[in-house]
């Protein structure tokens, strides 16, 4: 009996896994952000210095599926792609809030507002580089 | 003993040095969830002073994963050591939380299930619910009576600039005894201590600490809703990010009421493991 509950278990554990990484990237072009957060600008705009926190917010946070370099893996978009890098710093900002779950974009609201416009100053530099 | 300590430190220390922000509550859930494939692995306890009774240590070992962007599985581990009396094995739980909406708002809900296989002995307070029962019973009799529970919770969360504020209301319900529906809440606030990420790694600075307070505590049952001979505490919270995928979580609880303990000291310890499902599905032979 408790072997079959192991067996049960670890099956199910796989399973879960599997379910969390089955999705391949795919474009998603309803996922637009409102005009309002758009328009909003980078508050930390004239602080380069700030970007330097920025990249090492995305190494932790952004690179396990994005890459280091920001180029894209299979389950991300490419973030310096001439359609990324056109959007607005609060397109950008209103997409790392919000994520897109349905396609595996996690929110990261978790993180402090500044924290969240630093990582969109480091996407800047992926896509000038 | 030493060695294990030392082994513990010397882990702490060379973990690496970048900075990221967990949320600092023990008790209250907040709406933010698992990344998607990743695993969180957590070791923590709960230590307690009742008024009468001697004092108690509850051990346990949660294991968190993020099943899709918005479901979080989490199981529990959970064990007992009364002073003067045993050590014994509390049971497990098994925890999912669901979020129904798609983007951000201004109150982001949160559903909450859990299965729990547990027996009366169980003591690490992951929610305070019901009334509050003195126990005087041993841990070898008390861990002979089961209790299988079904819990629910609706979180309710907010992030507000850089403060969050999150509420929820539990309903458990006991299916090894005839007790009717029970209820609890749970509310916290809390922020980080610096909204700036800084270029290079540090360990010891604010932007790795987030603090806040948690209020929780017993609301009764079916059998008598509120605040009569319930618990209640009230919790400084603060937690240290001490690696970009470590945190230590510490909290000093204060009873509010008669038959609250006057202090619950909760600890934790918590490791994850980024892209632990992209590992797994590769060891399963998937194309990643």
């Amino acid at each position: 009996m408790k072997t079959a509950r192991l067996t049960a278990i670890i099956l199910l554990s796989a399973t879960l896994c599997l379910l969390a990484e089955s999705a391949g990237y795919q474009q998603d072009p309803n996922w637009k952000a409102p005009a309002e957060a758009a328009a909003k600008r980078n508050p930390l705009a004239g602080k380069p210095q700030a970007a330097a926190g920025g990249k090492k917010l995305f190494q932790r946070e952004c690179a396990q599926c994005h890459g280091d370099e920001g180029s894209g893996l299979k389950k991300a978009a490419d973030l310096q792609l001439p359609m990324v890098q056109a959007q607005s710093d609060g397109a950008l900002f209103w997409k790392i809030t919000n994520g897109n779950p349905d396609r595996g974009m996690p929110s990261f609201s978790k993180l402090p507002e500044n924290r969240r416009w630093q990582i969109v100053m480091h996407m800047r530099e992926l896509g000038a580089n | 003993m030493k060695n294990g300590l030392a082994f513990a430190l010397c882990l702490l220390w060379t973990a690496s040095g970048l900075s990221a922000q967990e949320s600092p509550y023990v008790v209250t859930y907040d709406h933010h969830l698992e990344e998607p494939g990743n695993l969180e692995i957590e070791a923590s306890g709960t230590l307690g002073a009742p008024r009468s009774g001697s004092f108690y240590f509850a051990p346990y070992i949660e294991v968190e994963y993020g099943v899709t962007a918005r479901w979080t599985g989490e199981l529990y581990l959970e064990g007992q050591a009364t002073a003067g009396d045993s050590g014994v094995f509390t049971g497990w739980r098994l925890e999912n939380r669901f979020r129904p909406l798609k983007r951000e708002h201004w109150i982001n809900p949160i559903l909450y299930f859990e299965y729990e296989g547990l027996n009366e002995a169980t003591r690490i307070g992951k929610e305070i619910v019901g009334n509050a029962h003195p126990r005087r019973e041993s841990n070898a009799v008390l861990s002979k009576v089961p209790a299988h529970e079904i819990e629910t919770k609706l979180i309710l969360s907010s992030d507000i600039h850089d403060w969050n504020l999150a509420g929820n209301f539990i309903v458990e319900k006991n299916l090894s005894a005839a007790e009717g529906f029970e209820f609890g809440y749970a509310a916290g606030v809390s922020r980080p201590l610096g909204t700036l990420a800084s270029g290079g790694a540090c360990r010891w600075c604010r932007e790795n600490f987030s603090a806040g307070v948690e209020v929780y505590g017993g609301l009764g049952g079916t059998n008598g809703f509120g605040f009569s001979q319930t618990a209640h505490y009230l919790a400084p919270v603060v937690a240290w990010q001490v690696s970009s995928n470590s945190t230590l979580k510490f909290s000093p609880g204060f009873g509010l009421t008669q038959l609250s303990n006057p202090v619950l000291l909760r600890f934790g310890y918590s490791y994850e493991i980024r892209g632990f499902g992209t590992q797994v599905a590769q060891w399963l032979g998937g194309k990643h």
